[in-house]
């Protein structure tokens, strides 16, 4: 069987030392896409690091100036507030779609997810647009909201920080809800029934057994959330305000309006550290990397 | 002990199920069952998949609401009693632990939900560690148990709050045949030893007569035999159960008279049955260990004791199994005949022999009525 | 229980099933306004519009500046799809048949335009086409676009590579196929729905793509997005709408194709 299995690769490995191409079997496939990578995204990639350190004189003069100047902290503060706060609140809606969509997966469970999926692949553009239309003082919410009395003057809701977190929030719900729904239709239901026949009334098995056992698709649906809130640009950048930037935005506008790379470079290496620390934690808590499962065969 | 002198008693009722239905839709998955289970008593439910054993358990939990019918447990009714307000313990197929706890925190769940002291709880688990002899895994999770140890720490989870009943959903199914075995045997003792009272729900026929005191055979939704394995197993209530319990040849004879029958042309001594009319068909049952065969040399040797039956057969193929001998035969009619022998009574038979089949009339059964889908082995589910 | 809508007490499913709508609604709002609002006939968004009119999509197709850039958002998006699946394909085999040394890690390497941010992605190789020159060409366009496509279509042809039996293809061998000849006749058409998926999915990524294409793009050379981008900052003009309707009508199309072709193959599977 084993001698059966000669790969694609063997067959262009061949001839050459049979240690090493046994080593390296099928890698030389990988040669083109790790090319093109190294060429087009890891060389700009460490070269806009290094301008962080090096430009306009070497040293870690940038990162100081990060978290010494206030305007600057307060794009640091901005980002992570508006993070969490969008991770929080989309969490709290992504749990009832994501639990519908596990109760009655042919139903309006059905119709829910084509809706998640919907919103999730309609263009960013197109969504952030029409929210921007939505929001704005003469909008269509501000009028409803004055037609019923619930307010006498339009609500300031774009521009500032409200309306980045509404319009984050909104793209954000399906990447929850596709984690947690995962998770939870892989629970035993009759894990619950035996909360149930063990004496706990239905609310408590909800906390105490089902969300417990609902947890791992939180935490990786809320910690993909906030590391992707985190690194978000248009958003932000149109119901935003210039007030209140985030951290994406700082970068942008510090390369075409300042030509400041230095400092830059420096928020993009903050950026991608918070990222990849974040997202190393993301799969760890996996139980089973897509890695993992590549090697499984 | 205490088990033994309480099957001498007539104990109280503890559970009774009245006329419950349950439909879905067309589909009747339980018909119109009533029962009595007794309190201390070990009850099992067999039936194949589909016989509406585990539709019946679960109205039992509370998981399933009958569509009709009554469930009263000490006089008062279960049927707008939520699960969890039952008090009853339920062991499930799959052990159904909680895989976020590690083994002491999944027995002491239930107690944390019931007013009780910390030290008491403590006490309780402790002593239901020790009772399934785990207490060097309290701290495992689920997913580090092997099979058996997850269906310990099951059962603890299922008795530590003490519930008047404890109810068993195929509990064993998913293990292996030694494993299973090593765990019946525990169970008979610990329900020995706890006096609670069990229901069992299994499709194994063995694993139901190892473990219990009275038997429900589920068949199409309704209970067609209920007794002891001994009983349901020695004089069958019907053909079905007949069919379905163990091994069983049939024959169709034709009633003669009170307690004679004719069978292929030949007369056949029978128990006395009433109400049945000369000519009328009657399905006789032999179990394959009543029957003998004989060469026809050793026949004509040996006389036929009174009471007893002879046909002649044709021996179609000799299997042997170890500690018995199995033996197919057919008579010039066609009826094919399973004997089993445990002696070396069969040893110079070879297949195509001409043998002569005896039986005591009084280990046979007699029905008059019968489904002919029931005499095949399998059937019972929709 | 909890997981059964059956066994669910009558209020928690009537209170689960409002809180639903209430959400699904917040999530449909934005897409049928934006495709109500390209109706209207207000200049001003007003809504419920005063009238109806196709006037807006009469502008944008009469509108030369919109016609090109939604031809250069078409051209970009085929040409990354085509290069993306083509780069894709020979390293999702590797990654799946391979033997060799720090596998996952290349694995992790090659999902990692995924996970770093657009911006810094955008800004990193914006750095790296203004050294040489080739900022507002197609050329930036298309490798910035292939460098986050590739993830997509990389993961997808792994997922179909990982259901397709190999002792299949071994069995084509033993019939007498060369390893190629059963790779291309057998292996191929098992795992076409993930190399269409992946090549929709890059094709998407491509055609929704801002922040890359805001980096790359000059005064004559932008994509759609790009266009709404620029127009969008000025003023809220229902044109933009109009766009809007034509980039998630697109995306539906795409789903609807996705979709079909799963059920596809899950009939044929």
């Amino acid at each position: 069987m084993t001698a059966l299995r000669t790969t694609l690769v063997d067959t262009a490995t061949s001839g050459k030392a049979r240690l090493a191409s046994d080593r390296w079997r099928g890698a030389p496939y990988l040669l083109p896409a790790l090319i093109f990578l190294g060429l087009f995204f890891l060389a700009p990639l460490i070269g806009l690091l290094l301008r962080g350190i090096l430009e306009p004189t070497p040293g870690l003069s940038n990162y100081a100036q990060l978290f010494a100047n206030s305007a600057y902290s307060k794009v640091l503060f901005n980002t992570f507030a508006v993070a969490g706060l969008v991770t929080l609140i989309s969490l709290l809606l992504a749990f009832p779609l994501a639990w519908a969509i596990t109760l009655v997966p042919r139903g309006w469970g059905r119709a829910l997810l084509g809706i998640v999926l919907l919103s999730m692949w309609t263009s960013l553009l197109a969504r952030t647009y029409s929210w921007l239309v939505l929001l704005q003082a003469s909008g269509v919410i501000n009028k409803v909201l004055m037609a019923f009395g619930v307010i006498d003057q339009p609500l300031e809701m774009v521009h500032n920080l409200t309306g980045v977190v509404i319009g984050m929030t909104y793209i954000m719900i399906p990447f929850i809800v596709l984690p947690l729904q995962a998770t939870m239709s892989a629970i035993d239901p009759m894990v619950l029934q035996a909360g149930s026949i063990c004496g706990a009334s239905p609310w408590r098995n909800f906390f105490r057994v089902f969300i417990p056992l609902c947890r791992p698709g939180i935490f990786s649906g809320a910690l993909m959330v906030f590391v992707m809130s985190l690194g978000y640009y248009v958003t932000p950048a149109l119901l935003g305000g210039a007030q209140n930037m985030m951290l994406p935005e700082f970068i942008v506008q510090q390369v075409q309006s300042f030509l400041n790379w230095g400092v830059a470079s420096a928020a993009a290496a903050l950026l991608i550290v918070i990222t990849l620390a974040l997202f190393y934690v993301y799969l760890k808590l996996q139980p089973e990397s897509p890695a993992a499962s590549a090697t499984a065969r | 002990m205490n088990a033994v002198v309480r099957e001498n008693q007539p104990s109280s009722v503890l559970v009774s199920l009245r006329n419950l239905n349950k439909h879905y839709g067309d589909f009747t998955a339980v018909d119109n069952i009533s029962l009595e289970i007794r309190d201390g008593e070990f009850l099992t439910f067999l039936g194949s998949s589909g016989s509406g054993k585990s539709t019946t358990l679960s109205m039992l939990a509370g998981f399933e609401t009958p569509s009709s019918g009554e469930i009263l447990v000490s006089g008062s009714s279960l049927i707008n009693v939520p699960p969890h307000k039952r008090d009853i313990g339920m062991v499930f197929q799959r052990y159904s632990l909680f895989p976020h706890l590690n083994v002491r925190d999944n027995i002491e769940f239930p107690l944390t939900l019931r007013k009780m002291t910390t030290a008491e709880r403590q006490k309780r688990v402790d002593a239901m560690l020790k009772l399934v002899q785990l207490e060097a895994f309290a701290h495992r999770r689920p997913a580090q148990l092997s099979g058996g140890q997850q269906q310990r720490v099951a059962i603890a989870r299922a008795l530590v709050y003490e519930p008047r009943i404890l109810l068993m959903d195929e509990p064993l199914g998913a293990l292996d045949k030694k494993l299973r075995e090593d765990l019946q045997d525990e169970l008979r003792h610990l329900h020995r030893r706890l006096g609670i009272t069990i229901v069992y729900v299994t499709h194994d026929q063995e694993e139901a007569m190892r473990l219990s005191q009275r038997i429900a055979i589920f068949s199409h939704g309704q209970i067609v035999g209920l007794g002891s394995g001994y009983d349901l197993y020695q004089s069958p209530p019907n053909a079905f159960v007949a069919s379905f319990l163990g091994n069983s040849n049939f024959l169709r004879v034709k009633s003669v008279a009170n307690a004679s029958a004719s069978f292929e042309g030949q007369s056949l001594t029978t128990v006395p049955v009433g109400g049945l009319t000369a000519g009328q068909d009657v399905l006789l049952m032999l179990r394959p260990e009543k029957i003998r065969a004989l060469s026809v040399e050793a026949a004509q040797q040996t006389a036929l004791p009174s009471g007893w039956n002879e046909i002649s057969a044709k021996v179609r193929e000799i299997v042997f199994l170890g500690e018995s001998l199995t033996c197919n035969v057919v008579t010039p009619g066609g009826t094919e005949l399973t004997v089993k022998s445990l002696g070396s009574g069969l040893q110079n038979v070879q297949p195509g022999a001409d043998v002569r089949v005896r039986w005591a009339a009084a280990d046979a059964c007699l029905y008059d009525q019968w489904n002919d889908a029931d005499l095949s082995k399998g059937a019972g589910a929709h | 229980m909890l997981l059964s809508a059956n066994a669910m007490g009558p209020r928690l499913r009537f209170g689960l099933f409002t809180v639903n709508a209430v959400i699904a609604a917040f999530l449909l709002l934005p897409i049928l306004f934006i495709v109500l609002l390209s109706f209207g006939s207000s200049q001003w968004l007003v809504f419920p519009p005063p009238g109806w009119t196709f006037k807006w999509y009469e502008q944008f197709f009469s509108n030369a500046q919109w016609m090109q850039s939604a031809f250069v958002s078409l051209k970009v998006a085929l040409l990354t799809t085509v290069f993306a699946t083509v780069l894709g394909l020979p390293t999702a085999f590797a990654l799946v048949r391979g033997k060799f040394p720090g596998r996952d890690l290349l694995y992790a390497l090659f999902t990692l335009p995924m996970i770093v941010p657009l911006v810094i992605i955008a800004v990193a190789t914006y750095a790296l086409f203004l050294k040489f020159g080739y900022t507002g060409t197609l050329t930036a366009f298309v490798i910035s676009h292939v460098i986050v496509a590739l993830p997509f279509t990389i993961i997808s042809i792994i997922n179909s590579l990982k259901l397709f039996d190999q002792s299949i293809e071994d069995a084509a061998v033993i019939c007498g196929a060369s390893r190629w000849q059963a790779i291309l006749k057998v292996t191929f058409p098992a795992i076409r729905p993930g190399l269409v998926a992946g090549g929709l999915f890059a094709f998407l990524v491509s055609w929704d793509e801002v922040v890359l294409s805001i980096m790359m793009a000059s005064p004559g050379l932008q994509t759609l997005p790009v266009k709404m981008w620029t127009t969008l900052r000025q003023d809220l003009t229902p044109v933009i709408a109009v766009a809007s309707t034509l980039l998630i009508a697109l995306s539906i199309l795409i789903m609807l194709v996705a979709a079909l072709l799963r059920r596809r193959a899950e009939l044929k599977g």
